[in-house]
């Protein structure tokens, strides 16, 4: 309670206060810089979108904004569109175009997406500049304000129209932010595979935030063009770009709090410049800031060297520069550059994420309480298990140039049944795990689930279909606490149309989620980690939580990749006891395993491979006597019963 | 007449692609041990061609000239390394994506006020009447950056394959922990490569100055053109960036004799866009497994 009040009345403040200012403070030029602060508020929460919880440099947003402003204004002088209309358009070009650009950037990763959406915006700059026609080119394009519903906008009433937005704009997102959606977008961050395999699909949630935040850059774009009833072409060019982008890092990503701080900063750094004072007084600031800061880390050593005394070397230089260049508004980027080099180096997070962290831990807010576990029945029901063929692989292959990693599998996974899967290291085991779940297509061969063809090739549509894996190098989605993990995993709660999601009416089935997603977690005997992150959590922990988010595919098939690699001998058994746990309720598991205690303890069935093909089949005792497997283990025919040695 | 003009554009864009070729090897070679690139790379070369132009100012003579401003580009790609790439290198995160471009905006700026916002001719000792080859004029700095181009590409080749430490740093480049496991420092062959890299686009700078004269936003349009480059011919490509730098400047020359100047880069764009959806490794590089 304390916490929503204290989040809540600290947005209502803030908002109250900006609609507020204009009705004390009757200068223009003042009243200039907070439009200009609503806008830029809306523009840094739609890059926020892309570049914090995405987590790639978008380069773009610049164009968006250009485009979006452009468009807005052509509407007005060439069609005589009115002004919510017109904003309208300006937030589909931008969600248009960036769902375009997104499509080729769908591969992209780091520094190739930073470079692909750079050349966008040279593009559209080249566009604007032009298509003198339709722009007016380096001439500029001049427009009026269309009025609003038949009255004339006063500087003031423009002000009041541009808060709402933002207020409406804040709100949502946030509703947005903290869904699935947001869980999503940061899911993809941390792991594109593990997306596509949770079934939660990459492809479709990178085009719609890379879309989504190009539209909140396009409305910003339209009232951009509404504030300054003039655009040029060099307006929206890579300088302003990085003063956006360095707003966003600097007010703190992943934050809406963080985006407005950091486009009041963008807005306000030239006038705090001209004035000397005030200047000298921010960096004096800074610097002790940075001496204090980075002292304490060395103290207590959570901090590197470089990253305690980089910000005080920078923030030095910024108190020297100050006292000895004439006019610090010409140097405007070269400060802009060592705040920011500061922050970065000193303040991964952000100053939000600083003062958030400081706040909390002042006021001491409670985490909000998690609601009571689901019954399990009820999250993953029994399902019957006759022991009918359930996956049927044929004739498999999968070869890589020459290596031919699986050559000829074949082998029937039963319905209910635990399936070992074993074989020395390089037998193709995790190539046929692959292929199963859709990361390699299959050269050859042919794989049917339920005596349906499976998808190939597409991680999203083998989960689609009903399995579910884990993967022998974790694939977690690190920054999620282990709750959201399994959340964004669950399959068949999320069910409200987006529009619902916007205005805050979904909140029901976020609580199922969570409740579900505790009951999984309980099984896995992780409840108590549930709101630890899960790159905090120990290995253990980790294998144990790439199992649960598996579960909550509710998977008719579960393939588990070495879940033992690594795990303490504890750990083992209690491993053991969870899959059998899985096994109770109906569930068939595909079980590749190097332990052979688990293998002979959990197995209906054992599968062993080597060089790509099937050596032997059958129970977990034939195959351990099997004298091939004892060759493919031992390289030599060994005395009779010889047990396999795994490496 | 109309094939000579095309030949005419051709060739000479194809010489300009040259430089942006050479920054795009530029950016190989710190892509090769560190897995990252400079992103304020345009301002290495803008600053260094700056700073070689002080130095003749100065009445330094050109042959002394060159060597220091390489000296100097390779001194501030060490600092580059040193203060935005190594710490997010060490924690294996991307943050040097934002400090490049953080430095860049830094050194954009210093420059500015060093040495003023407007453009300066740069002097070359070369004379100004250009060679005819097949009736295609070709003026002497073209022929000078070639040749720059080649020299310096062509010696650090030679230096990673014939001497011990350039060995270490194909070994960083093929697999950096089995290098390290051998003894090879990692962070001394990625300042290396950094160095290298920053002597690299100072050589840039001054070859191509004398052709587009010195002044801050230089290498604004010309880094956009090595990214280009060195994007679509892949950043592990080697030689490839040459093929498509020429490709590219030519095709430049021509796009902005037909579809005006003011669309020249348009194609070039275009390219990389598609070049990254269709082939992100490159045309020339080398596609990988998705391993999990």
């Amino acid at each position: 309670m304390k916490r929503l009040l204290l989040i809540h009345g600290a947005e209502l403040a803030v908002f109250a206060l900006l609609a507020a200012i204009p009705l004390a403070v009757a200068n223009p030029y003042a009243l200039g810089l907070l439009t200009l602060l609503a806008i830029y508020g809306i523009l840094l929460i739609g890059l926020d979108v892309t570049v914090g919880y995405l987590g790639q440099i978008n380069l773009g947003h610049v164009a968006f904004l250009g485009l979006g402003a452009y468009a807005a204004g052509i509407c007005i002088t060439r069609f005589g569109m009115g002004l919510f209309p017109a904003l309208g358009v300006a937030a589909l070009v931008g969600v248009a175009l960036g769902g375009l650009l997104a499509l080729p950037a769908l591969r992209l990763e780091g520094p190739q997406f930073a470079l692909a959406t750079l050349s966008f915006t040279a593009l559209s700059f080249t566009f604007l500049n032009e298509m003198e026609s339709l722009t007016g080119g380096a001439q500029g394009l001049s427009l009026t304000r269309p009025p609003l519903w038949g009255h004339d906008l006063s500087p003031r009433g423009f002000f009041w129209l541009c808060t709402v937005l933002l207020a409406f704009v804040w709100l949502s997102m946030r509703n947005l932010l903290h869904s699935q959606w947001g869980r999503a977008f940061e899911a993809l961050r941390d792991s594109a595979i593990a997306t596509d395999a949770m079934g939660i699909g990459a492809y479709r949630h990178k085009v719609a935030a890379f879309a989504l935040g190009s539209g909140l850059g396009g409305l910003a774009g339209g009232l951009y063009a509404f504030n300054f009833q003039y655009l040029q072409p060099q307006s929206f060019v890579y300088d302003l770009m990085v003063i956006l982008l360095l707003g966003v890092v600097l007010g703190g990503r992943k934050s809406l709090w963080g985006a407005f701080v950091g486009a009041s900063i963008v807005v306000l750094l030239p006038n705090l410049l001209s004035n000397r004072q005030v200047f000298l007084a921010v960096s004096g600031l800074g610097f002790l800031l940075a001496l204090g800061s980075g002292a304490q880390g060395l103290i207590r050593k959570t901090t590197r060297p470089f990253q305690a005394l980089a910000p005080v070397v920078a923030m030095g230089l910024l108190v020297a520069g100050g006292l000895l260049v004439q006019n610090t508004e010409d140097w405007r980027k070269a400060i802009f550059a060592l705040m920011l080099f500061s922050v970065v180096v000193g303040l991964p997070e952000g100053l939000m994420g600083f003062a958030a962290r400081a706040l909390t831990r002042l006021f001491r807010v409670a985490p909000a309480p998690l609601p009571a576990p689901s019954d399990l029945d009820a999250v993953l029901p029994k399902r019957a298990a006759d022991g009918s063929a359930f996956l049927e692989l044929e004739d498999l292959k999968r070869h890589f140039g020459g290596v031919k990693a699986v050559d000829g599998l074949s082998m029937t996974v039963r319905s209910g049944q635990i399936h070992g899967l074993i074989g020395p290291n390089g037998s193709g085991k995790s190539t046929v795990v692959n292929v199963i779940s859709g990361l390699y297509p299959p050269t050859s061969g042919r794989m049917r689930l339920r005596g349906r063809p499976l998808a190939t090739g597409s991680l999203y549509r083998a989960a689609q279909s009903g399995l579910a894996r884990t993967f022998q190098n974790l694939q977690l989605f690190g920054e999620l606490t282990a709750l959201e993990n399994v959340m964004v995993a669950l399959k068949g709660v999320y069910r409200s149309p987006v529009p619902l999601v916007l205005l805050g009416l979904a909140k029901g089935e976020e609580r199922r989620a969570r409740a579900d997603a505790l009951a999984l977690l309980d099984l896995l005997g992780l409840k108590d980690q549930a709101r630890a992150r899960a790159k905090d959590l120990t290995y253990g922990d980790q294998r144990f939580l790439e199992v649960a988010r598996a579960l909550a595919r509710k998977p008719d098939l579960l393939i588990l990749d070495e879940p033992a690699a690594g795990l303490a001998h504890p750990d083992v058994q209690r491993l053991i006891q969870i899959i059998r746990r899985i096994h109770q309720r109906g569930i068939a598991m595909i079980l590749i395993e190097h332990h052979m205690d688990v293998v002979s303890e959990l197995c209906t069935v054992v599968t062993v491979l080597d060089g790509g093909r099937v050596i032997a089949e059958g129970s977990p005792d034939e195959v351990k006597r099997h004298p091939k497997v004892v060759e493919a283990y031992l390289g030599q025919a060994g005395p009779g019963d010889a047990a396999p040695q795994p490496a | 007449m109309n094939a000579l003009i095309i030949g005419q554009l051709a060739v000479s864009g194809a010489l300009m692609g040259l430089v942006y070729a050479l920054i795009a090897y530029g950016f190989q070679l710190t892509y090769a041990t560190s897995k990252s690139i400079n992103f304020g790379q345009g301002e290495l070369v803008m600053v260094s061609a700056f700073f070689s132009l002080t130095l003749l100012d100065h009445g330094v003579p050109y042959a002394l000239m060159v060597p220091g401003g390489l000296a100097f580009g390779a001194l501030l790609g060490l600092l580059v390394e040193r203060t935005g790439v190594r710490l997010a290198l060490e924690e294996k995160s991307e943050g040097w994506v934002l400090l490049t471009i953080i430095l860049g905006l830094f050194f954009f700026s210093a420059a500015e006020n060093i040495w003023g916002r407007d453009d300066r001719p740069f002097p070359t000792p070369l004379s100004e009447n250009p060679v005819h080859v097949f009736g295609i004029d070709v003026t002497r700095m073209e022929i000078s950056v070639a040749v720059g181009v080649f020299a310096i590409m062509g010696l650090i080749e030679l230096f990673k394959r014939r001497t011990l430490l350039g060995k270490a740093f194909e070994a960083v480049s093929a697999d950096r922990d089995a290098a390290e496991l051998m003894g090879i420092s990692a962070t001394r062959t990625v300042m290396l490569s950094y160095g290298l890299s920053g002597a690299v686009a100072a050589l840039a700078g001054i070859l191509v100055s004398p052709i587009t004269t010195v002044g801050p936003t230089m290498a604004s349009a010309m880094i956009l053109k090595a990214f280009s480059v060195a994007v679509v011919a892949g950043l592990d490509s080697g030689f490839g960036v040459v093929l498509i730098g020429m490709f590219l400047g030519a095709l430049e020359g021509l796009a902005s004799f037909y579809i005006g100047s003011g669309w020249r880069e348009a194609p070039g764009l275009m390219l990389l866009i598609l070049a990254l959806a269709v082939r992100p490794t490159g045309v020339f590089g080398k596609a990988g497994i998705r391993k999990v």
